[in-house]
């Protein structure tokens, strides 16, 4: 029996906007950007902290009672909610156990790969009739290689199609080992100028152009997405630059445009931190 | 597919008699009443089998008729459409008391005619009381009913018998004037009660013959006056349609669909219930459509579909609000296989999906058979008719039900040729009395019963006997012990009291002119309501088996194994509605897994008490002689059955709805995507649900807008025929937008929703089914 964990933050079926078919797209945790318009903010840290949503908390005490770093408070007026001090947090998770509405949560939980394909396997009989299969996606995927690796790997051996959605932002050995396991690489090109991606991701996109310059040579079959992100990625500039790169990769490489999700900025209050996008449309 | 026929608009003359068939004012009828009151009168002496004869045929000679130039499909019970039509020997009690009403009532109102109000006051309904259905039943067992009322629905009690799927084959081929020779040769060496039988088939279908041909006389005199060359020519091929008709059998496809037509407007004139349906109309109408072109044969059929909505059955106040919009039930059933297996769909099927894009009306309620070999093109075509919105066609799969029946003990010929009646309830072709609403047993109330020592929580009466109550049950078998003796104890006074039913309807509503068109009473000499069909059943529904996994999960997880919850704090909080008890309520609802989540222990909960409940039926056989079974379906009874269940260890509150359909999950509690659902609804043992199963899902519309994405959706529809599940059906529409036409009615009136088997216009629904549609979970909604 393999060793091999991972941190797994979403299992999502039905997944039908991640590749061909119905697929059962499995959300890895831990991503080495920074996107400031990151929509799923729970998936960026690899440790696992509490979220708080606030929408179905009934107020009823129980997890202030409980925490042993006493961390939490019951305020607010007359709508009352529980507040965090998450510089007490030591994550017990003793006020998620007695949450009876689940408004405490983890944000992700530790997971073998086996257990992952135990879910996985509930929907092959929707991945038969459609094409589909599982997509791995975060974070970032290709942050935990080996997790991933070996889960892409399970899945082959079922006869499972693989997609992975991945930034490609990781070593260069880590793309070579794990391509032979991916049937369809879903690659997010955010932004074509090398300054401007580190500016608003934290890194430069060098290394991700080179992976995805890799994977086009050994003939892997390839979606392209751009996120629409108002101002930063949707410019005519940015999109014609990655056209023609893409272009200039290979003729046959799709490229879609992915929709702002808007609801982004409720993951970022659960998780109690400030969204950085909320920031820079005040400023713009 | 036939070629090209994707863009065939809707004819002027279609759309025309659509609207006006919608905006035409209802009334209620009391003409056919005073007729059968009258004929009641002169014969007093004689076996009630003439009497509803006699009765028959002077409403079929005597009732004035109607023709509309425009329309290419004549004929209805009353020369109003869509009448309210009052019959008297089933049932009066209601309308006696609602007739002042009727105008001014919130849901489904008709219009009434002071005279008429006048005459069914002071000479009808005196003349019938005490002698109707309804009155005898009540007076010989009225006590016994309410004495289980709580959990157990007995129905059928004041109407006749519907849920039936005549032999239109046999109708068609022979015609009345073909079956009434047939009646006449058996009445010459006949005696006694079969001697009645078959006077009285022949006294129906002799005067069948003379109502098409009124029609054909009417269309004449119609023609002669009319000045449009169009419509004369139409009113003339009514008059030689229907003369044809009343001397022999359909010869083309126009003469078929008027004659189907006319048989479902005499089945309704006999009878006067809920859902004839016509069956598998693609299959026996196909020799008729050979040389017809496309255009014609669609134009017709769109006819028929616009006159299936110009019959309606007209409710009490009470029931009218869960079946908004008169849910009659004229199912009509496309695809399938054939007898050898193979694929049956051909270019009918495709132009009754077509209809349905043309028409939108909430009948007929339209239900696609797939199967492993359903060609690609029909599984896209139904995908592609679903996501307009109106709810239909809801599929069921042959792979699951064909198994079903035959485990029913049907025979591998007559299962194969299944089809729809009503809503959901399977039924054979044309020689299948399934009685299929028997009855209705709330498991969930058996359960609140079982927990609590046999007292109502809501009355605290003792209503079930004593066996225990949670407090002191020491193990989560106690409970199921208990649970078992609740179960039990209903099931035989519900299998007596359904019998007593049946021997009523035997006694008072004979009924020979649907017999003659029902395998094998024509042969036997016996009528249907005596077990003459080849096949006798009684459908039970088993209520509701979402609610009793979760509850069950919730008392053996967090009760019994772990345990988190006290039993007693748990029995007081559920006797008292959960007051002050908000977070147990939610840590029972969240901290529990709950059926449709695709857990394993928690399906399997729900599905060992619906295969107890299955085999409890066996214990008994019912008045005709034949088997009861089980369905799992609540159509919309989820709402009034809830409202007399307790709060439920599920976090249910008390008196609100149950879960929905009958295999759905409970609302809003499925939370891992259709896949999920479909997982845990194929453990549930469908197969001994040889009555029929329900299951509704909500999807977005977005899932709708271009191939790719509708590809997804029609996979779905190809893994469910791999799972063991009979019957789904879907409605396509957003929360928000169900939010707001329920705010905003006025501007949402055409937004049809598929309720339970059967579809409505949204916004004439109780105010309580709406809020339960718009908390059923929509699949495919962005995270």
């Amino acid at each position: 029996m393999s060793k091999i964990s991972g941190t797994v933050f979403k299992i999502k079926r039905f997944s039908i906007h991640d590749g061909p078919g119905v697929r059962t797209s499995v959300f890895l945790k831990g991503c080495p950007l920074n996107c400031v318009w990151c929509h799923s903010p729970e998936g960026i840290g690899s440790d696992i902290s509490i979220w708080y949503n606030k929408n179905v908390c009934i107020a009823c005490g129980k997890c202030v009672d409980v925490c042993p770093q006493g961390a939490l408070m019951l305020t607010g007026e007359p709508e009352k909610y529980i507040s965090i001090d998450r510089r007490l947090c030591t994550t017990t998770g003793d006020c998620v156990e007695v949450c009876p509405t689940s408004a405490i949560q983890f944000t992700g939980w530790v997971t073998t790969p086996s257990e992952v394909i135990c879910e996985i396997e509930k929907d092959i009989p929707y991945f038969k009739t459609s094409g589909g299969g599982i997509t791995l996606t975060g974070g970032e995927p290709l942050y935990q290689p080996d997790f991933a690796f070996e889960i892409l790997s399970m899945c082959r051996e079922r006869g499972i199609h693989t997609a992975i959605e991945s930034s490609l932002f990781c070593p260069e050995e880590v793309i070579r080992q794990i391509s032979d396991k991916v049937d369809l690489f879903i690659a997010d090109l955010k932004i074509f100028d090398p300054f401007v991606h580190r500016q608003h991701t934290g890194e430069s996109n060098l290394l991700i152009k080179k992976n995805l310059t890799f994977l086009v040579s050994s003939g892997k079959k390839i979606i392209v997405r751009i996120p629409m992100v108002k101002n930063i990625t949707d410019t005519e500039e940015n999109i014609n630059s990655i056209l023609g790169y893409a272009g200039s990769l290979s003729k046959n490489i799709p490229v879609e445009f992915i929709e702002y999700n808007p609801l982004a900025g409720n993951n970022y209050r659960r998780l109690g931190i400030p969204f950085p996008l909320d920031n820079l449309n005040k400023e713009s | 597919m036939p070629k090209n026929f994707q863009i065939i608009p809707a004819s002027e003359r279609v759309l025309s008699l659509r609207k006006k068939t919608m905006s035409s004012e209802r009334y209620i009828s009391i003409g056919q009443a005073k007729i059968i009151t009258r004929v009641y009168k002169e014969n007093g002496d004689l076996p009630v089998i003439l009497k509803r004869a006699y009765s028959l045929a002077a409403a079929l000679n005597e009732m004035p008729l109607a023709i509309d130039p425009e329309e290419l499909i004549a004929g209805n019970r009353t020369p109003d459409i869509r009448a309210g039509v009052v019959f008297p020997e089933a049932g009066l009690a209601w309308l006696e008391k609602e007739i002042e009403t009727l105008p001014s009532r919130p849901q489904d109102p008709f219009g009434i005619r002071k005279e008429d109000v006048i005459l069914l006051k002071d000479s009808i309904a005196p003349f019938w009381r005490g002698k109707t259905l309804e009155d005898n039943i009540y007076n010989a067992y009225g006590n016994e009913l309410s004495s289980i009322e709580k959990v157990v629905k007995i129905n059928q009690k004041d109407h006749a018998q519907g849920h039936i799927c005549p032999d239109v084959e046999v109708w068609l081929r022979l015609g009345p004037s073909g079956l009434l020779e047939i009646a006449r040769e058996k009445v010459k060496i006949a005696e006694g009660e079969k001697r009645s039988f078959y006077e009285a088939v022949s006294i129906t279908l002799k005067a069948s013959c003379n109502f098409i041909n009124r029609y054909s006389e009417l269309a004449v005199l119609m023609a002669k006056e009319e000045q449009d060359p169009v419509l004369r020519k139409n009113l003339y091929e009514i008059s030689v349609t229907c003369k044809r008709l009343s001397e022999g059998p359909a010869a083309n496809f126009r003469e078929a669909l008027q004659s189907v037509w006319f048989l479902f407007v005499i089945l309704q004139m006999e009878s006067n219930a809920s859902s004839f349906s016509p069956g598998r109309m693609d299959q026996y109408l196909l020799q008729y459509y050979k040389d017809t072109d496309p255009d014609t044969a669609l134009e017709l059929i769109d006819a028929l579909f616009v006159k299936f909505n110009q019959i309606v059955y007209m409710r009490n106040a009470h029931s009218a609000r869960y079946f908004a919009g008169f849910p009659i039930g004229f199912n009509v059933t496309l695809g399938g296989v054939d007898s050898e297996g193979n694929d049956a769909t051909n270019e009918l099927s495709y132009l009754f999906l077509k209809a349905q894009d043309h028409i939108r009306l909430p009948q007929p309620n339209l239900t696609a058979r797939l199967h492993k070999g359903s060609p690609p093109e029909f599984l896209d075509e139904c995908s592609r008719v679903i996501g307009l919105g109106t709810g239909m066609p809801q599929v069921v799969n042959d792979e699951s039900i064909i198994p079903s029946l035959r485990e029913a003990g049907i025979s591998q010929e007559d299962a194969i040729n299944y089809a729809l009646v009503g809503c959901v309830e399977l039924s054979t072709s044309g020689n299948y009395l399934g009685w299929s609403d028997s009855a209705m047993f709330n498991l969930v109330k058996a359960l609140e019963l079982a927990i609590n020592d046999g007292v109502c929580m809501i009355t605290g009466n003792r209503i079930g006997p004593a066996t225990g109550k949670l407090e002191n049950f020491s193990a989560y078998e106690d409970l199921e012990e208990s649970f078992r003796r609740q179960i039990d104890f209903f099931t035989d006074k519900m299998l007596s009291a359904c019998n007593v039913v049946e021997e009523f309807h035997r006694r008072h509503l004979p009924s020979p002119f649907l017999s003659s068109v029902m395998n094998n009473c024509l042969n036997t000499g016996t009528d249907i309501t005596a077990g003459g069909a080849k096949y006798n059943y009684s459908g039970i529904q088993a209520i509701q088996g979402a609610n009793i996994a979760d509850s069950l999960a919730v008392l053996k997880k967090l009760v019994f194994q772990e345990p988190i919850i006290d039993k007693s704090e748990l029995m007081e909080a559920l006797r008292n509605n959960f007051e002050k008890k908000e977070p147990l309520r939610q840590f029972c609802i969240n901290r529990c897994p709950k059926y449709g989540n695709d857990v394993e222990w928690v399906d399997e909960l729900g599905a060992k008490w619906i295969k107890y409940f299955a085999s409890g039926l066996k214990k008994a056989r019912n008045y005709r002689g034949g088997p009861f079974h089980m369905g799992l379906y609540t159509v919309s009874a989820h709402v009034p059955m809830g409202q007399n269940v307790g709060a439920t260890p599920d976090g249910r509150l008390a008196r609100t709805p149950l879960a929905d359909g009958g295999m759905s999950p409970m609302y809003g509690r499925d939370k891992n995507g259709p896949t999920a659902v479909l997982n845990s609804v194929a453990r549930v043992p469908s197969h001994l649900a040889s009555n029929g199963t329900l299951l509704n899902m909500k999807f977005l519309p977005s899932l709708f807008r271009n191939e790719t994405d509708r590809s997804k959706f029609t996979s779905l529809l190809k893994t469910f025929i791999t799972l063991p599940i009979h019957h789904i059906q879907f409605n396509v529409v957003t929360s928000e937008d169900l939010r707001s036409a329920k705010a905003d009615p006025d501007s949402w009136k055409g937004l049809t929703i598929r309720v339970a088997g059967y579809t409505a216009y949204f916004t004439e629904l109780a105010g309580d089914l709406q809020d339960e549609i718009i908390l059923r979970t929509t699949q495919g909604e962005n995270e």
